[in-house]
């Protein structure tokens, strides 16, 4: 405890805790879809997709932000393409497009010496580089993606549940598809570039699941969710200062920790 | 040619790199062909990143990589079936708890090392170059056993993965065939994440035979024609990336390469396949 109240003195830490907590609550909303649609795979597949979009930014010496945007845009493209050959079902179109992508990006740094230190910001974040504009731009976008989800609330909701039916009424399936898996890619190329890929991947997939271990009412699950999001990523990130382990995978097996609760506390009250 | 594809392989470790991507190859495409049928592919790239904390705790305390993988992707598979019979948790959540949970893990014991960066990506990408005999022999044993349970059982298998109601009114047991294929799926796994890593197993798994599968019609067919393409292609690649290193000064990740090459492999052939079908389709389509 003492380590976490020295570190709460240094207005790095202090940035790396509202980005952190922030990146949780959004992720942990967005991720409600992510459990809905059950795209678990595919958030995982673009988190391995964006990276060599995030090695040629860093060639290049552009935003990793645009580089990670641009690959998961490319990665979408690329899954419906092989998807739509037909000849493999989506997971397995999923599959092979995150190897080759994740290998692109290997082959890409392997090529300059003395990479490898990118690679592990990648994975585990630079959570405690974050900066007051980062800080900012994460919350414009977060406000952005609530006002996208409230604004399409039911459509993406009553998607999620019946396409056949939805479709029938008139509604694009494909567009709401689309609109969904680009809600999620945005809100993971927002938080890869400050808080790792593994960190991402669990808070858009863990807490929401985790709030679907809690209550079977839709409206209840979005609240408890970003709440569990936002707690996780506290929490997680005292403890990887108390324990000194890397933030990101502190954050991630918080998260984890909290599903395990929910999913047996909830055996031990019934 | 002689000086690209047969003179680096003089050296016993690019010999043995050969020999492990060969074995890999082979052993990817036989339980590569189920693992389509099955949609497996989320239980691939699960495995792959829950075998990480074995590794890298075994790592820590040095012990044998092959016994911390082996044990991780038991637990896994213990895990997921527990998770699952839960009428809430459906297979794609509880994969996503587990290869979150695992990873994060794994790397947190390899972050408490200090200068982990380095060992990080040892792990992460695994060191073909520095593949030892043991190791190669390790994967053939492995091989044998997955591709022998795999022959033994091939019709009882291809049935349950097409026809799971037919299977079972015919009293097949269909959860020890499931069980079957998801050890099998895991010891190959194990067997590629030392030598290719943490993350490029499910390439070695799906891509070749996702490939062979739109040449060929049957299911031992798509596995043979996989197993094939994806050694020629996967020499190919470690010559190239050899020459590469050699004779140009530029540095190619092997395992990278080889999946890369397995990538452009898929893309030629689903072109080829979309142009023939298309032929095909069109005095039909006149008609």
């Amino acid at each position: 405890m003492r380590a976490f109240a020295d570190s709460l003195q240094s207005p790095l830490f202090r940035r790396a805790l509202i980005e952190a907590v922030l990146v949780g609550v959004i992720a942990g909303v967005v991720g409600v879809h992510v459990a809905l649609r059950r795209m678990s795979f595919f958030v995982v597949a673009l988190s391995h997709g964006t990276f060599p979009g995030v090695v040629v930014a860093s060639l290049v010496g552009v935003s990793l932000f645009a580089g990670g945007v641009t690959a998961a845009a490319l990665m979408i493209l690329a899954i419906v393409l092989v998807g739509r050959a037909r000849a493999v079902d989506e997971s397995s179109a999923i599959g092979v497009v995150l190897a080759g992508a994740f290998a692109v990006g290997v082959l890409l740094m392997s090529a300059q010496p003395g990479q490898s230190r990118d690679l592990t910001a990648f994975l585990v974040g630079q959570v405690l580089g974050v900066t007051t504009a980062d800080i900012v731009r994460t919350a414009v976008v977060g406000a952005l993606l609530f006002t996208v989800l409230i604004l399409f609330r039911k459509e993406l909701v009553g998607a999620a549940f019946d396409p056949a039916g939805f479709g029938a009424l008139g509604y694009s399936a494909t567009a709401l598809e689309v609109l969904a898996m680009g809600v999620v890619a945005v809100a993971l190329v927002t938080a890869i570039p400050t808080v790792g890929t593994i960190l991402a991947v669990a808070l858009l997939t863990v807490p929401a699941l985790a709030a679907r271990q809690c209550t079977d009412r839709l409206g209840l699950l979005t609240p408890i969710a970003g709440a569990l999001g936002g707690v996780c990523a506290f929490v997680g990130l005292a403890a990887a200062t108390v324990f000194g382990i890397a933030a990101g995978a502190a954050i991630a097996l918080t998260t984890v920790v909290a599903f395990m609760a929910c999913f047996l506390g909830k055996r031990v009250l019934a | 040619m002689y000086r690209l594809l047969i003179e680096p392989y003089q050296s016993g470790f690019m010999l043995r790199a050969l020999l492990e991507v060969v074995l890999l190859g082979v052993i990817g495409a036989a339980i590569g062909i189920h693992v389509l049928l099955r949609r497996l592919t989320f239980l691939t790239e699960a495995l792959q990143h829950t075998v990480f904390p074995g590794i890298a705790i075994a790592f820590a305390l040095e012990q044998s990589l092959l016994l911390g993988a082996l044990v991780a992707a038991a637990a896994t598979v213990v895990g997921f079936v527990a998770l699952t019979r839960d009428a809430r948790v459906n297979a794609d959540a509880a994969l996503a708890v587990m290869t979150v949970g695992f990873f994060a893990l794994g790397v947190a014991v390899v972050s408490h090392r200090s200068g982990y960066a380095s060992d990080l990506s040892q792990l992460l990408f695994g060191r073909i170059l520095s593949v030892g005999s043991v190791e190669v022999i390790q994967t053939a044993i492995i091989g044998a056993l997955v591709i022998g349970a795999l022959i033994a059982f091939h019709k009882e298998l291809v049935l349950v993965a097409f026809d799971r109601v037919h299977a079972t009114a015919l009293g097949l047991p269909t959860a020890a065939l499931d069980l079957l294929i998801n050890a099998a799926v895991a010891l190959t796994v194990v067997a590629a994440v030392r030598a290719v890593g943490s993350v490029l197993v499910v390439a070695f798994v799906i891509t070749p035979v996702a490939a062979a599968r739109l040449l060929t019609k049957s299911v031992a067919a798509a596995a043979f024609v996989g197993a094939a393409l994806a050694s020629l292609v996967g020499w190919i690649a470690l010559s190239v990336s050899y020459d590469a290193a050699v004779n140009h000064d530029v540095r190619l990740a092997p395992g990278a390469s080889v999946v890369v090459a397995f990538e452009l492999l898929f893309v030629v052939v689903a072109i080829a396949a979309a142009v023939r079908n298309r032929r095909r389709r069109v005095p039909v389509a006149l008609a």
